[in-house]
């Protein structure tokens, strides 16, 4: 669960990146936001994930409350989420297999239970036969799906990306779509920032807009998958 | 599992950044071998002190030509002195064959023209405030010719103890500082060539404290190597200059510390030392570098 009141971010440089904004995001949403660059969406997910502080308002993450929350405790609340970056952000020097595992080495999972967990997430981003390739030697769709097993290896409750198709083919973008709707359906929140329209017209669900640190819009659309997924149940 | 793999991510830091490594090493090394000198003079030398001062000791030297027998009676009228604790006897034989001890090789080029020393007596007193008036005394019994004198060699070199410390605090002072800013800039260093790798642990939930540990053992292993390469050479070193010395006074023979009786307490001394350095100098950098908030995650 996400709650925002509003929230208000203010850069040392004197820019306001945000306005007093207010929303919730319930467990298990499927949520786009949008809106022209420089707009605050980075900001936002910035906030969400406590990498900067708010400088107004009241913000609560998965039980966390982030205007009071000890720095010793974000790692904690960052193990809750998985996120995705436009650059990938993979270890040159390592490999698939490494990339992935590095996640959880880093927050002292046994090596066991690490080899089971990336061999389940690397099939699940079909990634299987991969894991000795370096990220160099894999295109930049694969790369992705790289990085996004390792939001997911973790199990966490929510997937954040910031504009995770912004570096990759359009076919190939459409591909990662699909993962993170098969993701979603899991039970996991996912926040997609993007400004690529035609995908978030094709994919749909909630679709916030911000625009100058405002927000615009704030609407559900059906779409196909999530109909399909509607369909199955 | 988890340990050995922050070892080995520790060791790989001193590979990536093995340049730097080498210089806080040769750094920490050069402070550790003046260090260690210092101090192995320093206990040396209090050794010496103790062996030769005998402070509260003063030896009565009797007429030349006083022989064996009045010498001997020559203690009653000693003892008749109140503040003297007690006295032994020292004979011109005894005398000698610590001059022999004490000179060494020097005593050998000297030609033997028989014994120039006369019968002595050591006393010792009980209260040393009343030195001079004691000695007033003693002189003044017939057959007393001098009485030691307590500004001698023991004096000498407790100033020379006393200058070889303060002299080697401050370097050893500068030197630990010199060290701590280098050792701290080369784990700076690291961190910086792998903030990237740092920045995407953080993206993850790694705490500070585990992001930490590979940093740490970088400057442990930095500083205990140190440690181990300063006793080697100070070791090595030691039993040559010893023996040199030896040879000069053949005294210094038989009051100082032997190589073997060094060798456990300097290793352990050094690695310790060089350790702790190493932690220091780690952890201020890094609890630098972790400190910042926001913008942790780099370029993003
Ligand atoms: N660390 C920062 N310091 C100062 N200003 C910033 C910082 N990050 C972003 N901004 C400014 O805040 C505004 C919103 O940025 P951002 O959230 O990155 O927008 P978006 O992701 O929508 O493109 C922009 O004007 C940007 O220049
Ligand atoms: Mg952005």
């Amino acid at each position: 669960m996400i709650h925002l009141e509003n929230v208000s971010k203010v850069y040392n440089n004197g820019i306001e990146a945000l306005k007093n904004i207010s929303l919730d995001i319930d467990n298990g949403e499927f949520v786009f936001i949008v809106g022209p660059s420089g707009a605050g969406k980075s900001t936002f997910l910035k906030l969400l994930i406590r990498e900067e502080k708010a400088t107004f308002g009241k913000i609560i993450v998965s039980g966390y409350d982030l205007m009071k929350i000890r720095r010793s405790k974000i790692p904690y609340l960052r193990r809750k989420m998985g996120i995705v970056f436009q650059d990938f952000r993979l270890i040159a020097k390592m490999n698939v297999y490494d990339n992935v595992a590095f996640a959880m080495r880093v927050i002292g999972s046994p090596e066991k239970a690490i080899k089971k967990r990336v061999k389940e997430v690397l099939n699940l981003v079909e990634l299987d036969g991969k894991e000795k390739r370096k990220p160099n030697e894999i295109s930049g769709g694969e790369q992705q799906r790289v990085s996004l097993a390792r939001a997911l290896v973790n199990k966490p409750d929510m997937i954040i990306a910031d504009e995770p198709t912004g570096n990759i083919d359009p076919d190939l973008s459409f591909d990662i779509m699909k993962l993170l709707v098969e993701i979603n359906k899991t039970g996991t929140t996912v926040i997609i920032v993007t400004h690529e329209h035609d995908l978030v017209k094709e994919f749909g669900g909630r679709i916030i807009t911000i625009e100058d640190g405002e927000i615009k819009s704030d609407e559900k659309y059906p779409t196909k998958y999530h109909e399909k997924e509607a369909d199955k149940k | 599992m988890k340990i050995f793999y922050l070892i080995k991510e520790g060791f790989k830091n001193i590979w990536t950044n093995r340049m730097m490594s080498l210089a806080s090493v040769i750094v920490l090394v050069s402070c550790l071998i003046i260090t260690g000198a210092a101090s192995l003079i320093s206990i040396n030398v209090t050794a010496l002190i103790s062996k030769i001062g005998d402070d509260d000791q003063i030896t009565v030297y009797l007429d030349y030509d006083l022989d064996d027998l009045r010498s001997i009676k020559l203690g009653s009228q000693l003892n008749k002195i109140k503040n003297i604790d007690s006295y032994s006897f020292f004979s011109r034989d005894d005398a000698i064959k610590q001059y022999k001890e004490v000179l060494g090789s020097i005593y050998e080029s000297m030609q033997d023209d028989g014994n120039p020393f006369g019968n002595a007596y050591k006393v010792k007193l009980k209260d040393l405030s009343q030195y001079k008036k004691t000695v007033d005394e003693i002189k003044r019994v017939e057959g007393v010719s001098s009485v030691s004198d307590r500004s001698d060699i023991a004096g000498k070199l407790t100033k020379l103890n006393y200058f070889v410390t303060i002299v080697g605090s401050w370097v050893v002072l500068v030197l630990a500082l010199v060290t701590l800013f280098i050792i701290s800039n080369t784990i700076k260093m690291t961190m910086y060539s792998r903030r990237y790798e740092i920045s995407i642990m953080k993206s993850v939930g790694a705490t500070n404290s585990f992001i930490r540990v590979p940093f740490i053992i970088e400057a442990m292993v930095i500083g205990l190597v140190s440690g181990l390469a300063a006793a080697s050479v100070i070791c090595s070193v030691y039993m040559p200059v010893r023996t040199a010395a030896a040879g000069i006074i053949g005294f210094i023979g038989d009051s100082t510390f032997t190589v073997e009786q060094i060798i456990l307490p300097t290793f352990i001394a050094m690695s310790v030392t060089g350790i702790l350095i190493g932690l220091i100098g780690g952890f201020i950098s890094i609890a630098r570098y972790l400190k910042k908030e926001g913008g942790e995650i780099i370029g993003w």
